[in-house]
Parts: structure tokens; C-alpha cells; sequence
């Protein structure tokens, strides 16, 4: 049974492969398994109570998460201390950052290994507690339906055929053990068990699936509707993470527009919203760094860590995000000055990506005063000669991973050769990846299973040579960082589409309003170059729109297939006003931060488990009862293992009670089996269940009140004490209504009462207590009496 | 008076005695000591039964009950006292049980005049041999037929009681055991009539339990005409077991088992009938050791070798009701004993917590 449990599990757990990359977890995972399973399985061989066995198996799982991933921090290397506490959450925090800002597949750090072998033992504690205690085989495969639901909602290839097939062979498994050992099996299922079952089971596994591969083909657009292949199902709105990057996918293939920002600008070339970006590569997968400790309170001004050229260009955005939620602020580059945010807002010096400190993105209606140097590519070429001061700009956006692919290093090597000049090689990049041989797909990374980021997608990103934005991005980010270009990917939305609206503000020219959704979302590479700052490029064909800068006007031999038309350069110098400016709005710093949804979400979920635990609990506990009681035990001095006859005998009352003929105490057990098999309108009783009521009585009555000196009665063995229970329940259940039917499965009075019995056990002793110190009183009066007639 | 002495002597032994410990006390007082018989098997003891009751239902039609009652009385080692009307059958209930087993029978009609050496035997002067010579009363049978039991006079009907506490008659200082098994049938009319002695409470307690005829009904009264006309039906009884086989189920009997909740169950009854506020007078320890002496022998005639706590409700009516006394409150409200044993039996817990015996197992 355990073991059928672990199967299940660490099959279930074969799904978690592309929600975490390469397979080093596994080897912890099974480990962690096994010894729960197995611990579990020696406590229950050595016939440890059933609450035991559970603990015994949660200290396992405790012992072994300690010897594996904590070991200098644990006592004797497996017994948790206090500093393991400590660690635990560090890593336990390890892990939330990288499911908060990591998208699939993520690399497999201690952290989330911990926790994925933490929630995995866990969910072998929860079936082997529902299997075998409880006697809910089939139940407990909803632990193997939580793994499963992770993968399927995280991957967007979904669960995966191998991890798929491996948990129902372990499940099949499972119920195939609770068949053959579980004695309740029959009871819980009430049928005749044999051929026929076997072949219902099958047949009905058989349809399911035919029914889960035909329909997909049945339904139409299954491609586009509106959940197309790769596109998750996101109930919560639009959205939201720390990390954009983990979304970008997902939100390009969103089909309807989430998350819509209006802006209306002043600029002349089309506004790139910028929220953030990306500069470290070395990690497996790459997120946002917060640089909290360089973060600096109030937007107001906003002074760029670096030199920008003298000649700036001016331009006035007003931005509403509408439903937008992120931790980050969209702002076109470079900010100077953000106006008109609720809450507080820290910026980043060397990003410049803006953050709220107590608030989210969402409904935020401001104004940014952008800079932006006149960038030529003249004044590039001229800037590209010259390498970076140092110190000038710090390391992180100069390093080059030790992990770069070998095809990436490469690639960059050829397009570069003989080019000296950092403009002409990142042009150069440009091209190559504008070119026809790449194209624009969402789909083909997911089915290629590199979607995502991070340098290993990028490898296969330039094999296939089809992806989107983040790919390009990066692929050009990562190749500029080889040639020795500062790079750094830049996460935002692409130029969006007018609105028709146009916006006044005061005393100036209407400003036209634009509108960006999901499926705006881009990502794209900065470059930075000495004197003129980050410089934006465009490689994703398709999408966005090329800088005149970078347009491939200057290098001769272009093959760039640059779709826009518009890059007539219209350097608008407006004026700013000078209110805005200089005075920088308070700050309101209400604290009431509105929630991001998943949270809520999250405690939706668990309120929806929650209930539907509270309301299965008394079925749950009623089949849990009847299993203990079913169990074989083997009494010093007989043959062999049974049923003792008086927690049989205990069960078939609850039964009657459950099914409404309820027991009176002076009744005699003959009395009582009589009665019942007189409650059963004659038609509908059955000899097979007359005679089990009548076998379990006798049992009883000789084991109650027969010589001791047999053994009480020697007590049926459990697969004969369930049958004969079964067989009264099917009489008992015949007879009666629906309703009662309903409320014997549901909500068994038998427990009930039971319930009732202990909730009103105080009073009950609190009222025993009073006569009896009423009585007391009663007793010290008359005693005192005649002591007082003496005086 | 010795036998007077012994008796009360024996009396408060068994009133010390815990019925809790009643299966070590089984071998009651005047038991033959020695020569008991070897217990009968199961099989044999059912066949036995069923035999002694086929017979006596030959006889008496529509009254399975009374006779099974009889004989688990006999089985039990105990007295019967047959309460009812002149003409329902009290007579050849006993007549039949009597003649159905191979034993000795002895009929006594009891008369205001009779003498209690009449029952229990007298010394007489044999001339040749010049010795005082013990001649046996009626009582010397192993069933003793007391027709109208309390036409007899008070010392009549103690010197019978007597005989059938001790199981055995003392005269002139010499002890004369009763044959075994001996059962005294007695039979009462419990309309008021002239010149009669009912029996005190005292000495109904003697007998182990009391029955009532009662009328047969329609049927069996029809075909009790036709068949009791020309010849009597107790002329076909022939006896079905001897009074060795008889011996031989007593010591079955005894050796039923009686486990601990039953005990528990039995002084349970009894406390029920003390404490309840309609009754006058509760059952006796006494009593509650013949009635579980009674419930082994339904047991057994049930086929079992332990006993139910539905053998002691089988027997608790006729075995306590003649020895309970009604408050007059209770009287007066339209209470019987019988009733208020029912109602007693009704509402008693039969078992507390049978998990929690099964753990004690």
C-alpha cells in the first residue's frame, strides 16, 4: 500500500519536469517519498495506532527534509533546531521569491526543492492517511490531482504525458492494494466485487479518456478560443507577479485585452512604456533585481545614475493604468519627474525602474516629464568607439555569465567579426535577428518547450529561430554583453494604437491618447553607450517599432524587414510646466494598499477546500470509524486475526442508526437485531442480509456472554465481517427513502449523535455536578442540625 | 428444633452471598453431594427437551409456554407454583410432566385436615423387628403433585416448604434425603374461597417461579373437545426419559456459563425492583439467584451453553412476579406485578458500552 502510495506520488511528481529544469530534483523527491512511505509502512507493520503511524510518517518526512537540506544546521544532522527553523524559512522565502518571480521552467534551487519535497510528502501523508485509516482509496487520489494541478497550470504544455501515464499507473496501483488488503473496500463501495468490477473499471476508464482526446478535437478553436494552446487559465485578472517576464507569454497570447493603459504623450516618436528591467544573466532563469537598498523615496525628481548628454528632449505623458497591477510603474524613458501617484514610490538609480512601496500599479492616473537625449546614428557610431569609464557604470551590466551557450557565444562571435565599433556590432545583432531567417511565433517556443527565458532557452531560441520578444531581446541583450556592450533587457509595452481621444492639458495642444493591452507587452534590449546613456534597440521583427538611430539606414547591406514607417524624427521640445516640475506632489501615504488578487484568490481556494472538507467530514469520519473498527486484530490466544464481534457489533447499530432505527439501551442484542430485521417491509427483505444480522448477533451475543475460556467467540474475520455488513446495508438501504439514503451517507446520524453526545458532555457533567453538590449542601444542613438543636 | 436451626442458618448464607458470585453457589443446599450425575450432551439435551415437551403438548394443546416454563423449573432444580382458576389444567400440566418422565410421581390434595406427617412420612413401632420404622410420606417422589396447596393448613404447608428448601425431611432427628430430581408442582386458586391458607409472602419466595394457565384459545379449546372426550389424553403419555436423564440435564444446566454482564444485568433487575417507587417489596437475592438459575435452564433448552440476557427477560415475569408486593398507590393506579416488571425490564440498559467491554476483553 505504501509503496503503491509512493509510486503514485513520485509519478505524479515526473509531471513537475519543464515546472523545473533538468531532473537533479528528482533524486531528493524520491528519497523524500520513499522514507515517508516507508516509515509509514514499518509503524503500521508494527501495529502503531493510526494517529501514530501519521506522525510517525510527518517526522519522518521532518527528519528527512532536515538530513537532506539542512544538515549542518540540524542537530546530529537530522533532528530540526532552532537555527534549522531559521534557515527553513530563508529558504522557504528562497522559494516564495522564486514562484512569485520566476516563470516555468525554474531552476531548480534549494529552496524550491525543499518545498516541492516538503508538499510532496505531505501529500504521501494525506493518501496514505486517506487510504489506509480511512479507507478512501480512491479519495486519496486527489493528493496525486494536486501535484498534478501544478504542472497543468504552470506548464504550458500541460501536465505531460509521462507524468500523466506514471500518476494513474500509481494510482491503479493504489486501488488495486486497497482491493486486495483493504477490508473495507467492499463495504465503502457497497457493490459485489469480482470480474464485474474489473471490467466497469476499465470501461469507464476507457470512455473517460476517449472522451478527453475526442473532445478537443471536437470543440473548434481550440487554438485561438479563448484559451489557446499555451495560454493559462488566469481567473484572477490580469496579471501579476513581480517578475513581467513570467506573464510576457502568457500575455501575448492572452486573446482579449487585459490590463489596458491609456497615455496620451507629447512625444513624436512612439513611447516604449518602460517597467522595468532585467541585468543579471547568470541565473537560469532571470527576474527583476529590486536593489532595495539603492531604492530612493519620492518620484519627483528623478535623477538617472548616470551622464546624459546636455541636448534633451522634453516630453509630457499622462498615464492611466486602469487595471493594471504590478509592483512596477510603466513609464516611458528616460523619467525625469512622475506626478500624481497615490501612495509611495521608490526609484532605482541605475534602472530608473519605479516601484511602489505600498501600492500597486493599479488604478494610478499620473504624469511623467521624460528626458530623452537626441540620439542620431552619427552620435552612436561616434559614442561606440569609446569603451566605458569604469566605474562609470556598474559591473552587473557588464558581466558576462560563465554559462553563455556555446551558440551564443558564436553567434556573436560572426556577426561581429571585423566590426570594431559598438554601434555597428549591435547593429549588426539587430539585423541578424530582424532578418528573414527569424520569425515572430508564440506558439513555436511552447511547443519547442523553450518558452520562457534565461541563457538555455536562448540556445534553443537561436537554433530554432522562432520566438517572440523575449527572446529577441534577450538574444540580443546576451550577444551585445559578449561583444563587450553594456546590455540590459527592458520589459514594458510596445507603442500602443490611438484611442480616437484626445486629451487637454492645460493651455497646450490636445494630446492624442493611446491605449496598450496585454498583447502589447514587449520586451527589448537597452545598450548603453558612453555620453548618450541606454539606448533602446529593436530586434523582435513585427513588433514595435525600430528607432530612426537604429534603423538600418547607415549599414550598408541591411536585410532588416523594419515594418514602420514612421520614423521621421519630430523632436518636439516642449516646454514643461513648470508647477509639475519643480514642486513635487504629496505623497498621500494612506496605508490601505489594495491586494493583489492572487492572495485573495489563494484564500478563495482555500475557503472552497475548506468547505468542502467541513462538508465531507462526517462522511469522511463516519467511513474512517467504520474502518477502525473493521480492523483484524489478532487476540493473544487464537488462531487467527478478526473482527473483534463487539466493534461489529457496535458498527451494524450505527448502521441501523444511520438508517433510522435507532437502538433503545434496554434493548437485549437479540431484541435489537430483531427489531431490525423487523423495520425491513417484507418485500424488501433479503435472506442475505437477515442472515448477516443474525450471524453478527450471534457473534456477539457469544463473545459478550459466552465462556471466556473459548476466546469470547472466535469473531469473523474482517472480509466476513464487512461482507455481512455490506450485505445488511444493501437490505437496510433498499428500504429506505432517498432522503435517508442521503443523509446515511452524508451526514450518518449515527456520528451525529456521537457529535452531540460530546459537545453536551460538559453540561451534562456540569449538571451531575450540581445535584451532587446540591445534595452535599442537602447532607451538611442536616448534619449541622442537630448540632444546632445542641446549642 | 435442628432442621428449624439449619435452615435459618442457611437462609442468611444465601442472603450473604452475592448473586454477582451466584455460579459458585449453583450447587444449591440439600444438593446430593457425591453422587452427581455427569452432565448431558448438548445434542442429547436438546433431543431430551424436545421429547418431554412434545409429550406434555400432546396432552394440553395452546400451551407451549406453561409447559416449557415447567420444565426449565424442573431443569433448574426449583418448585413451580400454578396459579389460575378451577378447570384450566393446573393439574394435568403437572400429571403430564410427571408421567412424561420415568420417575417417581406422588400426588398430595391437600385438605384443611391434612397432617404433616401425611407429607413428609412418620416413625412407626415395627413389632418384629422392635425398631421405630420410617415410613415415607407422599413427599418422597421426584415429582410431587400439591393439588391446591392452600386448602392445606399452615403447618401442613410449612413442613412441605421444608421439604422442598432442604431436600430432605427430618424426622426424630433422623435426615431422609429426597430423591433427585425432586420438583414440587403446586397448584393454587387464587379466588378467595372458604377455608382456605394462601400462602404467605415468606413461603411463595420458596417456589421458583409461578404460572398461569389461562384459558386456552378457540382452537385449541375445539380440538381439546374432541380429543379429551372418549379416553384421557393422559393415558397415551408414556415416559420419554428416564429421571437418570433427567439428573443428567440438571448438571447440564448447572454448568452453563454465566459471564459478567449478565450477572451484572441480574442485580441490575433486582436493585430496579427495590428502588422502584411502586413496589412495596423488591425481589430478594434469593430470588435473584432462582432467577438466574432459571435463565441457565432457558439457555439450555435454547441450545446454548451461555446465557442471554434475553433468558433472564424470558424469566422475570414468573419468576419475580409472585414475590414482589405492589404499593397500594400502584395498586390502585391498575398496576399488576407483572406490569411493573415489564416496565422495569423496559427501560433497564441491558449493557453500558460494549467497546469498552470489548477493550476490557
Amino acid at each position: 500500500m505504501a509503496g503503491a502510495i509512493a509510486a503514485a506520488v513520485i509519478g505524479a511528481s515526473l509531471s513537475l519536469n519543464g515546472v523545473l529544469r533538468g531532473w537533479a530534483w528528482l533524486s531528493p523527491v524520491i528519497i523524500t517519498v520513499g522514507v515517508v512511505a516507508l516509515a509509514m509502512a514499518v509503524l503500521r507493520a508494527l501495529r502503531a495506532p493510526a494517529a501514530l503511524v501519521t506522525l510517525g510518517g510527518f517526522a519522518a518526512l521532518v527528519f528527512i527534509l532536515c538530513n537532506t537540506f539542512l544538515r549542518k544546521e540540524s542537530i546530529a544532522g537530522f533532528i530540526p533546531g532552532p537555527d534549522t527553523l531559521k534557515q527553513a524559512f530563508v529558504l522557504f522565502d528562497r522559494a516564495g521569491e522564486t514562484v512569485y518571480a520566476e516563470t516555468a521552467p525554474v531552476a531548480p534551487n534549494t529552496g524550491i526543492v525543499l518545498l516541492i519535497c516538503l508538499c510532496l510528502g505531505l501529500v504521501v501523508l494525506l493518501m496514505d492517511t486517506l487510504a489506509v485509516p480511512l479507507a478512501l482509496p480512491a479519495t486519496s487520489g486527489l493528493g496525486l490531482l494536486a501535484v498534478l494541478v501544478v504542472p497543468a497550470t504552470i506548464k504550458p504544455q500541460g501536465a505531460g504525458l509521462a507524468g500523466f501515464l506514471a500518476a494513474s499507473a500509481g494510482f491503479i496501483l493504489l486501488l488495486g492494494c486497497a482491493q486486495w488488503f483493504a477490508p473495507d473496500a467492499r463495504l465503502q463501495s457497497g457493490t459485489g466485487r469480482g470480474q464485474g468490477q474489473l471490467r466497469r473499471s476499465v470501461v469507464l476508464g476507457g470512455a473517460a479518456l476517449a472522451v478527453g482526446l475526442v473532445l478537443p478535437l471536437a470543440v473548434p478553436g481550440f487554438d485561438q478560443g479563448t484559451f489557446p494552446v499555451g495560454s493559462r487559465l488566469n481567473p484572477w485578472g490580469p496579471s501579476n507577479g513581480l517578475n513581467p517576464m513570467i506573464t510576457l507569454g502568457n500575455s501575448l497570447r492572452t486573446p482579449t485585452g487585459d490590463g489596458r493603459i491609456t497615455y496620451a504623450t507629447s512625444s513624436s516618436t512612439p513611447v516604449y512604456l518602460r517597467s522595468v528591467t532585467i541585468d543579471r544573466f547568470e541565473g537560469e532563469s532571470w527576474a527583476p533585481d529590486d536593489r532595495a537598498s539603492s531604492r530612493r523615496l519620492g518620484t519627483g525628481q528623478i535623477v538617472p545614475g548616470y551622464t546624459l548628454p546636455e541636448e534633451l528632449v522634453r516630453d509630457l505623458t499622462i498615464i492611466d493604468t486602469g487595471q493594471f497591477t504590478s509592483p512596477y510603474l510603466p513609464v516611458p524613458y528616460t523619467p525625469a519627474a512622475v506626478n500624481g501617484l497615490n501612495g509611495r514610490w521608490s526609484w532605482d538609480p541605475l534602472t530608473l525602474s519605479i516601484r511602489g512601496e505600498d501600492r500597486t500599479s493599479r488604478n494610478q492616473h499620473y504624469t511623467v516629464v521624460s528626458v530623452s537625449p537626441r540620439i542620431t546614428a552619427a552620435a552612436l557610431t561616434q559614442a561606440g568607439t569609446a569603451s566605458p569609464a569604469d566605474g562609470e557604470l556598474s559591473e552587473e551590466f557588464t558581466q558576462v555569465p560563465g554559462n553563455v551557450p556555446e551558440i551564443v557565444r558564436n553567434t556573436a562571435g560572426t556577426l561581429t567579426t571585423g566590426l570594431r565599433n559598438n554601434f555597428a556590432k549591435a547593429l549588426a545583432i539587430q539585423r541578424y535577428l530582424r532578418s528573414a531567417e527569424f520569425t515572430y511565433s508564440l506558439q513555436a517556443p511552447v511547443q519547442g518547450g523553450y518558452d520562457g527565458n534565461g541563457l538555455s532557452v536562448l540556445a534553443d531560441f537561436l537554433q530554432q529561430k522562432s520566438g517572440y520578444c523575449v527572446h529577441f531581446a534577450s538574444a540580443m541583450a546576451v550577444m551585445a554583453r559578449v561583444t563587450g556592450i553594456p546590455s540590459r533587457i527592458a520589459v514594458g509595452y510596445a507603442p500602443g494604437h490611438p484611442t480616437g481621444n484626445n486629451i487637454a492639458v492645460g493651455g497646450r495642444d490636445p494630446l492624442t491618447e493611446f491605449s496598450v493591452d496585454a498583447r502589447d507587452a514587449h520586451a527589448w534590449p537597452e545598450l548603453y553607450f558612453e555620453g548618450l546613456g541606454w539606448v533602446p534597440f529593436e530586434p523582435t521583427p513585427s513588433r514595435g517599432s525600430v528607432p530612426d538611430y537604429a534603423a538600418d539606414a547607415v549599414t550598408p547591406g541591411g536585410s532588416g524587414s523594419n515594418l514602420d514607417e514612421d520614423d521621421i524624427p519630430v523632436p518636439n521640445q516642449t516646454p514643461l510646466p513648470s508647477s509639475s516640475a519643480v514642486a513635487p506632489a504629496p505623497l498621500p501615504g494612506t496605508g490601505t494598499g489594495a491586494g493583489t488578487g492572487i492572495p485573495q484568490a489563494v484564500f478563495v481556494l482555500a475557503g472552497a477546500l475548506l468547505a468542502a472538507a467541513l462538508l465531507a467530514s462526517p462522511r469522511l469520519l463516519r467511513a474512517g470509524i467504520r474502518a477502525r473498527r473493521l480492523r483484524e486484530v489478532r487476540p493473544p490466544g487464537q488462531a487467527g486475526p478478526a473482527v473483534p464481534p463487539a466493534l461489529a457489533w457496535d458498527e451494524l447499530q450505527d448502521l441501523a442508526r444511520d438508517y433510522g432505527h435507532v437502538p433503545r439501551p434496554s434493548e437485549t442484542p437479540r431484541h435489537f437485531a430483531a427489531g431490525l430485521q423487523g423495520s425491513i417491509p417484507s418485500a424488501l427483505a433479503d435472506d442475505a442480509g437477515m442472515r448477516a444480522v443474525h450471524a453478527l448477533t450471534a457473534d456477539f451475543e457469544r463473545h459478550r456472554y459466552g465462556r471466556p475460556a473459548d476466546g469470547g467467540a472466535p469473531g469473523a474475520g474482517a472480509r466476513l465481517t464487512a461482507d455481512r455488513l455490506s450485505a445488511v446495508r444493501a437490505m437496510l438501504r433498499r428500504g429506505r427513502s432517498w432522503l435517508v439514503r442521503l443523509r446515511a451517507d452524508w451526514f450518518p446520524p449515527s456520528l451525529l449523535s456521537r457529535w452531540f453526545r460530546t459537545i453536551s458532555a460538559p453540561f451534562r457533567w456540569a449538571g451531575r455536578g450540581a445535584v451532587r453538590a446540591g445534595a452535599f449542601i442537602g447532607n451538611l444542613r442536616k448534619a449541622v442540625r442537630p448540632l444546632r438543636r445542641g446549642n | 428444633m435442628d432442621s428449624q436451626h439449619q435452615s435459618t442458618v442457611r437462609h442468611q448464607d444465601i442472603v450473604r452471598e452475592s448473586v454477582v458470585r451466584a455460579e459458585e453457589s449453583t450447587a444449591e443446599p440439600g444438593s446430593p453431594n457425591g453422587h452427581r450425575h455427569a452432565a448431558m450432551p448438548a445434542a442429547e439435551f436438546h433431543a431430551a427437551s424436545e421429547k418431554i415437551l412434545a409429550a406434555i403438548n400432546q396432552v394440553i394443546d395452546g400451551k407451549a409456554e406453561a409447559a416449557k416454563l415447567a420444565l426449565t423449573v424442573l431443569l433448574a432444580r426449583g418448585h413451580l407454583l400454578v396459579e389460575d382458576v378451577p378447570g384450566v389444567g393446573k393439574t394435568m400440566l403437572a400429571k403430564t410432566l410427571a408421567r412424561s418422565i420415568d420417575c417417581g410421581v406422588s400426588r398430595i390434595q391437600f385438605t384443611p385436615d391434612l397432617l404433616p406427617s401425611d407429607v413428609t412420612g412418620v416413625s412407626i413401632y415395627n413389632q418384629s423387628s422392635r425398631q421405630f420404622e420410617f415410613r415415607k410420606g407422599a413427599v418422597f417422589a421426584n415429582i410431587v403433585i400439591g393439588d391446591e396447596i392452600n386448602r392445606a393448613s399452615a403447618k401442613t404447608q410449612s413442613a412441605l416448604l421444608e421439604c422442598m428448601e432442604e431436600h430432605q425431611v427430618t424426622v426424630d432427628g433422623t435426615s431422609y434425603k429426597m430423591a433427585e430430581p425432586f420438583m414440587v408442582v403446586a397448584t393454587q386458586n387464587p379466588i378467595e374461597m372458604e377455608g382456605t391458607y394462601p400462602l404467605p409472602e415468606a413461603q411463595r419466595d420458596r417456589f421458583m417461579a409461578r404460572i398461569s394457565m389461562g384459558y386456552p384459545d378457540q382452537a385449541s379449546e375445539i380440538e381439546m373437545l374432541e380429543t379429551h372426550q372418549a379416553v384421557s389424553p393422559l393415558a397415551k403419555v408414556t415416559p420419554v426419559v428416564t429421571a437418570a436423564d433427567v439428573a443428567a440435564m440438571i448438571t447440564a444446566v448447572q454448568q452453563v456459563y454465566v459471564s459478567q454482564a449478565v450477572k451484572e444485568y441480574t442485580v441490575a433487575i433486582g436493585h430496579a425492583t427495590r428502588d422502584s417507587a411502586r413496589l412495596r417489596l423488591g425481589a430478594s437475592p434469593r430470588s435473584l439467584l432462582q432467577l438466574l438459575r432459571a435463565a441457565k435452564a432457558t439457555a439450555a433448552l435454547d441450545g446454548r451453553d451461555f446465557v442471554l440476557p434475553d433468558d433472564v427477560v424470558a424469566v422475570a415475569e414468573p419468576v419475580l412476579a409472585h414475590r414482589i408486593i405492589l404499593e397500594r398507590k400502584a395498586a390502585g393506579a391498575g398496576d399488576t406485578p407483572q406490569s411493573v416488571i415489564r416496565a422495569i425490564l423496559a427501560s433497564l440498559p441491558v449493557s453500558r458500552d460494549s467497546a469498552a467491554d470489548a477493550r476490557r476483553a
